[in-house]
């Protein structure tokens, strides 16, 4: 059982999905998000102009974004699907949670063990890399190789998972008996991968497959992945909950499990555009600690036509938001780097680039890399971009964000006109030896000249 | 500028505000200077929907903007147009159709499915959304209760294709598959899972499935 304070705090929050006022879920998209975002971009002025900095350095306009995300926070809280009423948090209840986050944490065992800190804008603090091919579906038979090609990346300090396809040549169905399958499988599949890569004890992003929390409470149980994987759940957009993602908190709570909690704000949806998302961004990250938890807090901004995180617009956002996160806060939080280009092109590198550099300098604590092309298409995923992008991180640390701000515009200046393009470029099974588990000749070499890029234009030296 | 340009010009700026009143009231006195319903829908609330979804297509606007229009249409519709049209006896309905919309079992993604509710909303359909979640059986029963014309599913995981599947099983299974075509979309799904799930066709984007429902409704 978790300390008398924390399971507290947890039964309260249960409390309020019953208690709370009754509102219709068109009144809450409308009435309760989207104007009171409006409100408070106008009341706390939040704007940027396109030739404004992309990764700005004034910590007042950092602070006034932190203020109007927690105002929204505070007014608005939680709508529970399920029982369809409004979850709300007093000032004091949600200061007390963010006062009991630890400043670092140490997840993983054993000599795989790694310690993630609370960060600062410009700090000079490591930053922890969290590889993986992040929920792109893969074939049954590829599970195990695909995920050891990650595992064996020395640069990675935590795995993430892919999506499976098929639980043993079964389709698999939501909240049916083969999600509780599939999440069984999964987890022995991920666990033997990293044996096979030698890293026994590295934190598993999981449970992938867990459409419902199904899945998760039976990948997670005895022999299955350990409190000292990472456990996700959701707050769906926008600042919604339901069961199933309450029902998987309780589950860590009991397990004294790590987790990774994580909120999607839609640009162009209720939130509206860049200011809406940066508010909604600092709002979701306190909202996803008070109601699920979360050991760590993730943010992946998605465009509603591209799908992507690395949208000009979204690269300001999150820096934004992390920056007064950062300055306010411990929160131990994480961009999501989602780009529209996949394997085998150079774009993928550029994209991630800019919202990497974006969020180290502005306080990120944990890079989760890369969900390529998106994360909707089968394989198109490999390690090698989410090894730049962990390299790319350490090599920026202590970076100052004016000194950030010409390279991220730069580097978004490569990729914006054609991102509507969705450059997916090519599947793992294409850009790595399936054998070796290597980057192919070609692959290895686009990377390399990219890197050579890297290191002329910026003087970043990354691999 | 004609006078329905001008006057569109003036509806679209009343529908993005949700200026119920005046858009209203801009119907109402369209139709006693003599103009019909059917025309004030044609000239007037087809291209500024229109001009609506595309606004959005670009993101020169926001999704909230494009509800609030199709909202404030919607009013429009109900309050002048329809009585109208029933009074005039033309019995021609100014909807294209009524589509069922529903995010599968197990399944929480809603903001394409929500895109897709308005683009065909503001293209001249009826939507009736079911939400997300929503299990097999309930699609079948409320299409039947509805009467709808088209059921349209929506699918980001994988894990939940099989719901789809059993709509359409469903459906065969009562007999009553001819009556429903069929139309599914949302990022797990392509034209081959269409397919496969026993589906008529896949929409890959809010825009396109408006142009499979007209299809699917012999409306192009
Ligand atoms: C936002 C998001 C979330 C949000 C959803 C919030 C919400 N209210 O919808 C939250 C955080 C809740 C979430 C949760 C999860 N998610 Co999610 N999510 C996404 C994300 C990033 C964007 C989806 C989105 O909204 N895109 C924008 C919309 C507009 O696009 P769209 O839905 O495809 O719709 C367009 C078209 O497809 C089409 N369309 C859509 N529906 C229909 C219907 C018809 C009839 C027609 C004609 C057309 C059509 O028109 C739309 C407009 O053009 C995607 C990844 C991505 N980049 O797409 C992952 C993704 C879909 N999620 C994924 C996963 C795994 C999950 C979780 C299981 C994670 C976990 N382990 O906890 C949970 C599941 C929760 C649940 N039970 O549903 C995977 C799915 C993998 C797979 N193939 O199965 C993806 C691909 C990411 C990944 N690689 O991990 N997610």
């Amino acid at each position: 059982m978790t300390d008398p304070t924390d399971y507290e705090i947890l039964l309260n929050t249960l409390d309020k999905a019953e208690n709370g006022p009754i509102i219709d879920e068109k009144e809450w998209d409308h009435q309760y998000i989207s104007q009171t975002v409006q409100e408070l971009v106008q009341k706390y002025d939040i704007s940027w102009a396109t030739d404004d900095p992309m990764v700005p350095w004034d910590d007042d306009f950092a602070d006034r974004v932190y203020a109007a995300g927690l105002e929204m926070a505070l007014r608005t809280g939680v709508y529970c699907l399920d029982t369809k009423r409004q979850m709300l948090w007093k000032r004091g209840e949600l200061e007390h949670i963010l006062k009991r986050t630890p400043r670092q944490v140490t997840v993983g065992a054993g000599e795989d063990a790694v310690t993630v800190y609370s960060r600062k804008p410009d700090d000079s603090t490591r930053v922890a890399i969290f590889g993986g091919p992040w929920g792109v579906p893969v074939t049954e038979e590829l599970y195990g190789p695909f995920i050891e090609s990650y595992a064996q990346e020395p640069v990675f300090d935590l795995v993430e998972n892919a999506t499976l396809l098929s639980t043993h040549g079964r389709q698999i169905r939501a909240a049916s008996p083969w999600e509780a399958v599939a999440g069984w499988q999964e987890a022995q599949m991920a666990l033997e991968a990293i044996e096979r890569a030698g890293r026994p004890d590295i934190a598993v992003g999981c449970v992938e497959i867990s459409t419902t929390e199904v899945g998760e409470l039976a990948g997670s149980t005895y022999g299955g992945y350990r409190p000292t994987d990472i456990h996700h759940a959701a707050l769906i957009s926008e600042q919604k909950t339901a069961y199933h993602q309450l029902i998987k908190s309780v589950h860590f709570a009991h397990t004294q499990s790590f987790s990774e909690t994580y909120f999607n704000p839609m640009y162009g949806g209720y939130v509206g555009g860049g200011p809406g998302v940066a508010i909604a961004i600092v709002s979701g990250m306190l909202l996803v600690k008070a109601s699920l938890g979360g050991t760590f807090c993730n943010t992946g901004p998605t465009h509603v036509h591209l799908d992507c995180s690395t949208h000009p617009d979204l690269i300001v956002a999150t820096g934004l938001a992390f920056q007064g996160l950062a300055r306010n806060t411990d929160l131990l939080v994480s961009p999501f780097v989602r780009p529209t280009a996949g394997p085998g092109t150079k774009e993928i590198f550029y994209e991630s680039a800019a919202l990497t550099i974006a969020t180290v300098v502005s306080g990120a604590s944990l890079i989760d890399c890369v969900q390529s092309a998106t994360g909707n298409n089968t394989l198109y995923s490999s390690p090698l971009e989410a090894r730049f992008c962990g390299e790319l991180s350490h090599s920026v640390e202590g970076m100052t964000r004016k000194e950030a701000d010409p390279i991220v515009k730069k580097l978004v200046n490569k990729y914006k006109s054609i991102q509507g393009e969705r450059l997916i470029g090519k599947p793992f099974t294409e850009v790595y030896d399936l054998e070796s588990l290597q980057p192919t000749p070609d692959w290895l070499d686009l990377y390399e000249s990219v890197c050579e890029e890297f290191d002329q234009e910026f003087g970043l030296s990354v691999n | 500028m004609s006078d329905w340009e001008s006057k569109q010009k003036q509806f679209i700026k009343d529908i993005l505000a949700g200026d119920e009143e005046a858009a209203v009231s801009m119907a109402r006195t369209s139709l006693e200077e003599g103009a019909t319903p059917v025309e004030f829908f044609e000239n007037c609330i087809a291209p500024s929907l229109q001009d609506v979804g595309k606004r959005f297509e670009t993101l020169d606007i926001f999704l909230p903007e494009m509800v609030t229009a199709a909202d404030t249409v919607e009013k429009v519709n109900s309050e002048v147009i329809k009585p109208a049209v029933a009074e005039s006896q033309a019995g021609e309905s100014m909807s294209l159709g009524k589509v069922l919309l529903a995010t599968v079992q197990g399944d929480l993604h809603d903001i394409g499915k929500n895109m897709v509710g308005l683009m065909l909303k503001v293209n001249g359909f009826e939507v009736v959304d079911l939400g997300t979640n929503v299990p097999p059986a309930d699609i079948v029963a409320r299409a039947e209760q509805e009467q709808v014309d088209i059921i349209g599913m929506s699918a980001l995981l994988t894990t939940c294709l099989p719901y789809m599947k059993d709509v359409c099983d469903f459906l065969e299974g009562k007999g009553i598959r001819d009556k429903y075509p069929v139309i599914i979309g949302g990022a797990a799904t392509h034209p081959e899972i269409a397919e496969e799930m026993g589906a008529n066709t896949h929409g890959g984007s809010a825009a396109e499935g408006v142009e499979k429902c007209k299809m699917l409704l012999g409306k192009l």
